[in-house]
């Protein structure tokens, strides 16, 4: 087993790294994990990846993961504080001077420039999930009836979600 | 004497309806101080239901945050939702980035544990369950069920934030491209955004200038 303080620093140096929502990190805690610290199998990696999208957490909750097998439980803990800690940070320093950085004239108009593309980008993620996940009659019956409920209705997501959950735990 | 007073106070308090106007909205954001353990269990719900992770979850916290109970305006969560591409998860930037807005830095930190606090047990609990037995459970099933409807909150978002944002065909022409950028060319959303950053930050220095 590996020393905490070893865990942490790993997970922290990753955690300063990476950008851009998480699939850079796959080859990256690949190379880490498997190849250079030998704390997973390649097997138990790509498992491990399963299991850590099957829950809501980003990506890189891989980190509880290979922490857990890295170090049992308190090496699962150490590693999750230490790899989302760095762009915890970031985002307090960024909403700190956010009022400040808005009142600046020419980044308050910048950002509100760029609000189109993330609007696009959002689009494009529902897209993207579309092509990949969406087969047959019945996922798109429930697609459509979820866009009704979320369009026309001002119900809750979580009652949404979990009340598909219950439904494809059945039909599939 | 009378008549300086009347110059100053129409000097001065011609201001007063705006300045009633921020002292009361001061005081009504204060009085109604949303508690730390709301935002932590708000989060830790959307942390337990959230399934499907990046643009679901930020359409979750959208749909909760900006319409349900009104926390943020919807441009500030984009901003939010832009900054948060500047490093890790953006699912999980956009709720430290929320929290931080209604409560500073402890509601920050209070929004980031509590999105990720399910998520971290429940990989603890099955990352247990795998290396005693080398088994996944079968989660499968119903996970699938769920994402259709997922795909249709996201469609929803993207179509409230359009309608509210897109002003003008300059908008609809950086959306349209922003759009196809990630979905044909794959390009990383960062590089998307910067893209656009630079763009509007040019066109804005443009009409400054030459208008």
């Amino acid at each position: 087993m590996a020393s905490l303080l070893m865990i942490a620093w790993t997970f922290f140096r990753i955690g300063l790294i990476f950008v851009g929502g998480g699939y850079v990190l796959i080859p990256l805690l690949n190379h880490i994990m498997v190849e250079q610290y030998h704390w997973l199998t390649l097997r138990q990696f790509l498992d491990g990846l399963a299991l850590s999208q099957l829950t809501p957490g980003p990506l890189a909750i891989l980190a509880t993961f290979t922490g857990f097998r890295a170090g049992g439980f308190p090496g699962a803990l150490v590693a999750t504080i230490c790899i989302f800690l760095p762009c915890i940070t970031l985002m307090l320093i960024v909403g700190r001077n956010y009022d400040r950085l808005k009142k600046i004239d020419i980044i308050g108009s910048t950002l509100d420039g760029l609000l189109p593309a993330v609007v696009g980008l959002v689009a494009a993620a529902a897209w993207q999930l579309g092509v990949s996940s969406l087969s047959g009659l019945k996922d798109f019956l429930i697609l459509a009836i979820g866009f009704a409920i979320f369009k026309w209705t001002k119900t809750t997501p979580m009652v949404v979600i979990l009340g598909a959950g219950i439904i494809g735990f059945f039909i599939n | 004497m009378a008549c300086r007073f009347r110059q100053y106070v129409l000097r001065h308090f011609h201001l007063l309806p705006i300045l009633t106007s921020c002292y009361n909205s001061v005081m009504k954001s204060d009085a109604y101080k949303i508690s730390l353990t709301e935002i932590f269990l708000t989060f830790a719900k959307i942390g337990i239901t959230g399934f499907g992770g990046g643009m679901a979850i930020v359409a979750m916290v959208e749909r909760v945050c900006v319409h349900e109970k009104n926390w943020i305006t919807s441009e500030e969560f984009m901003h939010g939702l832009a900054f948060g591409q500047i490093l890790g998860p953006f699912s999980l930037n956009v709720c430290t980035f929320t929290g931080h807005h209604l409560r500073g830095i402890r509601g920050g930190i209070l929004a980031a544990a509590g999105f990720l606090l399910p998520s971290f047990l429940l990989v603890s609990l099955l990352s247990w369950v795998y290396f005693t037995y080398n088994k996944l459970p079968q989660l499968q099933a119903a996970l699938k069920g769920t994402n259709p409807v997922i795909i249709g909150l996201i469609v929803v978002v993207a179509i409230d934030m359009g309608r509210k944002q897109i002003k003008g065909s300059n908008g609809a022409l950086m959306a349209a491209v922003a759009f196809c950028a990630a979905v044909f060319f794959k390009l990383n959303a960062a590089w998307i955004l910067l893209g656009a950053a630079l763009w509007s930050l040019c066109s804005s220095y443009y009409r400054r200038r030459f208008t």
